[in-house]
């Protein structure tokens, strides 16, 4: 007859399990700590490269966005804060604060007319004009200037940044610098006047397949937002957004 | 040098009131700073509201302000004390891209640089004469000049005679 487990042998298999268990453990430090020492080979590396490529990270936009995703990879955000090694060893956080102010400062001047809502493209042509003449500081990216602002959106500023396309093109993007985020239904109608800075509710209804009473609450909404006037003068009534409205848009 | 229109002047929805009382706010501004800088640019010293369509008007983009509209407008300058009515009627009114004060501030600072103070002018030659030429008062309308000239007056720096059976004025 086979012997049922006895006391002891249930002893034995639970210190057994307890010795995998520590292998385990002792496995899993191993490798934790292996990790460590990898990561930390990685970011000393990776500082090593920042230092040394200093001037290009500063100067080049591509390899900038390179740069800061091969950051993100690794779980490090030369961003965090403006002290601290990062920001010192490369003065990047002063180039994305230094932005961010600059965008501040648009939007402030461009709100009364656009109701606080502007284009990334008329953003950046604008702050490419208000900084400097030299080399630097021309180069910004629509990728800069969207990092800076997602930082100002960390603190709380009423920034938000509306896509209205998948893509990143200039025009695609809006940058809305007053709180009371536009929905969805607003973002739907702002992709349709885009093109040509108006629209109206029979072009909503074709291109929506909304009912008059959605259209009209919508265009409503954007009317007391400020961001759409009213043309009573044309056949239907038509609205236009200064946002997009391009004489608007090139002027100073 | 041509006048250069402000974007709003191009947009349709500025010759319509806005709905919205902020963006009301602002459309009438812009129309309250385009009118004074048009006046200033073409020196209309009197602006005559049936005559004045062209101000208020694109014709490139076939809209206009309505007369509703255009009262608002000159409500607001009226209020910033740019435009002063010349009748009842409402038909014309002064426009002061220059207050008279300041009108008054720059003759008097022309007679001084000129030294031409303890003597007399007519107003005639303060306004159309080759000197002034080039002055900015030069084709100043006659009652504004006269409104400048009191202000003068007020603080003794000139006394408006009649001389000659010309009017004139004598600075101190």
């Amino acid at each position: 007859m086979r012997k049922r487990p006895g006391i002891g042998a249930i002893h034995k298999q639970r210190v057994e399990q307890e010795r995998f268990r520590g292998k385990a453990t002792e496995l899993q430090d191993n490798v934790f700590e292996q990790m460590a020492n990898q990561m930390e080979k990685f970011r000393t590396n990776l500082e090593n490269f920042a230092s040394k490529h200093r001037n290009e990270i500063k100067k080049n936009p591509t390899f900038r966005k390179q740069f800061q995703e091969m950051c993100a990879s690794i779980g490090v955000d030369p961003l965090a804060s403006s002290k601290g090694f990062w920001s010192e060893l490369l003065g990047v956080g002063d180039f994305y604060y230094e932005i961010a102010v600059q965008v501040i400062e648009v939007c402030m001047a461009t709100s009364q007319r656009n109701g606080g809502l502007i284009t990334l493209g008329e953003l950046r042509q604008k702050l490419i004009k208000a900084r400097g003449k030299a080399q630097h500081h021309q180069n910004i990216s629509n990728d800069d200037i969207i990092r800076a602002i997602k930082k100002l959106k960390v603190l709380g500023s009423g920034f938000s940044i509306i896509s209205l396309k998948e893509t990143q093109d200039s025009s695609d993007v809006l940058i809305r610098s007053i709180p009371g985020e536009l929905n969805a239904d607003h973002t739907e109608v702002l992709k349709i006047a885009e093109a040509q800075a108006f629209t109206t509710i029979e072009t909503l209804k074709c291109k929506l397949k909304w009912d008059d009473v959605r259209c009209q609450q919508i265009l409503n909404e954007l009317i007391r937002d400020g961001v759409a006037w009213v043309d009573g003068q044309s056949t239907t009534k038509t609205y236009w957004f200064p946002s997009f409205f391009k004489p608007l848009i090139n002027e100073g | 040098m041509e006048f250069s229109w402000p974007w709003e002047y191009d947009f349709p929805p500025f010759f319509t009131l806005q709905p919205n009382l902020d963006t009301q706010k602002k459309q009438l501004e812009a129309w309250r700073k385009l009118v004074i800088d048009y006046c200033r640019h073409n020196k209309i010293f009197v602006l005559d509201v049936q005559e004045s369509m062209p101000l208020f008007q694109n014709k490139t983009i076939d809209r206009q302000l309505s007369s509703e509209g255009i009262k608002r407008v000159l409500e607001i300058l009226q209020e910033n004390q740019q435009i002063e009515w010349c009748d009842k009627s409402k038909k014309q009114c002064f426009v002061y891209w220059k207050t008279p004060q300041e009108w008054g501030n720059l003759i008097y600072r022309y007679i001084i640089d000129k030294g031409m103070t303890n003597t007399v002018c007519t107003f005639y030659e303060l306004t159309e004469g080759d000197d002034v030429k080039n002055e900015e008062f030069a084709g100043l309308d006659k009652s504004i000049l006269l409104k400048a000239l009191e202000t003068l007056e007020a603080s003794n720096k000139a006394e408006v005679i009649m001389f000659g059976g010309s009017e004139g004025v004598k600075f101190f």
